[in-house]
């Protein structure tokens, strides 16, 4: 697994070889979902509270759901969210008259998730720390949602969340490149803009997010 | 002849029953000198009211070296209603002995001098009828401002000097003066007795807490032997805002705020922007629905704060439901040490937004700076490997 962020050319070189398994991919998109359940567990429990104003006192209880289902829903996105790049992938590469199956595509963009891991827990402890500082207002109109977590998506803690996850993200990008080119048997050139296109959409997005444009 | 024996019969006859009834006059005057006489009389209060109710009390004493007995003692009036009952044999007067007996009077209107009578009637002695005067006065006492400043300022203490005169011919008790104003001390002066044409002066403080017309209630009470008696007085005052005293304000507040649920740091400077020094200055979260002091600073004393002088302060306070404002009670001293307050409200409208503290740990930045090396230096790394 080290050769996979060292060398990852020579990874997934060898990994032609192989019988296509998704067991491992998987398991590294699941592992990255429930990091980002954690993160989003804590999301979740400071938009409760905002909420909390907001429902009758017999309501109350219905918050408490909020955090759990939360988590749930990031761990089904990060599936969703891994299928969706592989299949942009897939479908650019289709433009370079790449070849081979989806489902090795989806294979080798499971394996490029591993860096992200990292970039997942760094951003559970940083949205720990977010939540556990903040001053939490409550809101009244739920209308307001947005504005309130306005200033929490722009403070410098989160800007650095969002610093370090598209680092990783250029990591994961990185594995990505190779594991397209063997996937779909492309130039490297081909794998790179295969790959640039949709990462470099997604930093650009993130971003601006970061409010930085 | 016969007729002249005749008219000296009837002359002898006439002659016996004038001596015979001379004998029995000289008897009978001779049992009157048994006699009573009425010594004197007191009439309380001295100069009654109209409608005072007050006493009489006469004295009657036997004159004579003998024993008389007292059948009945009463007094009766046409102008003064006289309350109490007859006396009826109130007992026997030894030699020279007295009696004091009291009545109850109320005193009718209108003014003036009324004679009322007293009749006392003895066993074996003369009836005597006495009259004696008294004197119905409704004159009632006056109260009148002795001294009050020309300036009352908000916030400072003004000297208020009350005069009470008697102008009754008699003395009265229980003299005091009552106010229910809350920002005048004391709330009661006792005179106590005030003499006939007499005065005496009552000092007040007032400290008013609001600017504008008002107008000060004092009540003078009095008693009239045991007559309750009042007499209002109102004093108009126009109170202003002084041009010298301490003048409290509020600047550079900023309002954070801090971990947890709705809980605010307001920071700030305080000045003095009077010409007098501010005392004690103590800062305070006024009292609000949805708004709580906090720990550690639900309050921050200041102390002394001279003329054009300044002070920083903080106030912890958590805010609940839609509440914007919050309320801050300013509470400082004057040289005199009267204690005025002020009220100042603080927004907390722009901080209804999550707020993280916003502050970077240098740790943390040179955790990412070493993530970057790694993360750039494994993709340079893989790129010189393929």
């Amino acid at each position: 697994m080290i050769e996979l962020l060292t060398n990852p050319d020579k990874f997934f070189e060898a990994k032609m070889g192989e019988e296509v398994s998704l067991k491992i991919p998987a398991l590294i998109v699941l592992i990255i979902g429930i990091i980002s359940g954690i993160g989003a567990y804590f999301m979740g429990g400071l938009t409760a509270e905002m909420l909390s104003g907001t429902l009758p006192p017999e309501a109350q209880g219905f918050l408490s759901f909020i955090p759990i289902s939360t988590a749930i829903t990031a761990v089904i996105v990060s599936f969703i969210i891994w299928v969706v790049f592989a299949a942009i992938f897939f479908g650019i590469s289709y433009t370079f008259k790449g070849e081979g199956k989806f489902k090795r595509t989806l294979e080798f963009v499971g394996y490029g998730y591993i860096p992200m891991i990292i970039s997942g827990i760094i951003g559970a402890i940083f949205i720990y720390y977010i939540v556990s500082t903040a001053h939490i207002p409550v809101v009244t109109d739920p209308a307001k949602m947005a504005g309130a977590f306005e200033p929490l998506m722009k403070s410098p803690m989160m800007q650095l969340s969002y610093a370090i996850s598209i680092l990783f993200m250029l990591w994961s990008a990185n594995i990505w490149v190779f594991g397209l080119k063997h996937a779909r048997n492309l130039t490297t050139k081909n794998a790179l803009i295969a790959v640039a296109i949709p990462v470099a959409a997604y930093v650009l997005w993130t971003i601006y997010q970061m409010g930085v444009m | 002849m016969r007729k002249t024996i005749h008219s000296l019969i009837f002359l002898f006859l006439f002659v016996a029953f004038a001596v015979s009834s001379v004998s029995t006059v000289s008897s009978v005057t001779g049992e009157q000198k048994s006699s009573v006489m009425i010594t004197g009389y007191q009439v309380n209060p001295e100069v009654p009211m109209c409608n005072d109710l007050g006493t009489v009390t006469v004295t009657v004493k036997n004159m004579e070296p003998k024993s008389v007995n007292i059948n009945e003692v009463q007094m009766l009036s046409q102008g003064i209603k006289v309350l109490s009952d007859s006396y009826f044999n109130p007992g026997s007067l030894g030699p020279g002995g007295a009696l004091s007996l009291t009545f109850t009077i109320k005193a009718t209107c209108p003014d003036g001098i009324y004679y009322p009578k007293v009749i006392v009637n003895g066993e074996g002695a003369q009836s005597i009828r006495y009259s004696f005067p008294v004197t119905v006065d409704s004159s009632p006492l006056t109260i009148g401002v002795k001294d009050v400043p020309e300036d009352i300022f908000r916030g400072e203490r003004a000297k208020i000097e009350l005069v009470v005169g008697n102008s009754r011919p008699n003395n009265v008790t229980a003299v005091k003066i009552v106010t229910e104003d809350k920002d005048v001390m004391p709330s009661e002066v006792f005179l106590g007795t005030l003499s006939a044409d007499d005065s005496e002066v009552a000092t007040f403080y007032f400290t008013p807490q609001v600017k504008g017309d008002c107008v000060l209630n004092f009540k003078l009470q009095f008693k009239n032997g045991d007559n309750y008696h009042y007499t209002d007085l109102s004093v108009p005052l126009n109170v202003t805002e002084s041009k010298k005293r301490a003048e409290l304000i509020l600047t550079g507040i900023e309002v954070e705020s801090m971990p947890g649920m709705n809980v605010y740091k307001i920071t700030g400077d305080i000045n003095n922007a009077g010409l007098e020094a501010a005392n004690s200055v103590v800062m305070k979260v006024g009292d609000a629905e949805g708004i709580e002091a906090m720990q550690p600073y639900k309050a921050y004393f200041v102390g002394l704060l001279n003329a054009d002088d300044f002070s920083s302060f903080e106030l912890n306070v958590k805010v609940e439901g839609n509440e914007t404002q919050v309320p801050l009670i300013i509470e400082y001293k004057d040289e005199d040490g009267i204690l005025s307050s002020e009220h100042e409200y603080i927004s907390i409208e722009s901080t209804q937004k999550i707020v993280s503290t916003g502050e970077l740990p240098v740790p943390m930045i040179a955790v990412v700076i070493v993530i970057a090396i790694v993360v750039i230096g494994m993709i340079a790394y893989s790129w010189k490997k393929r």
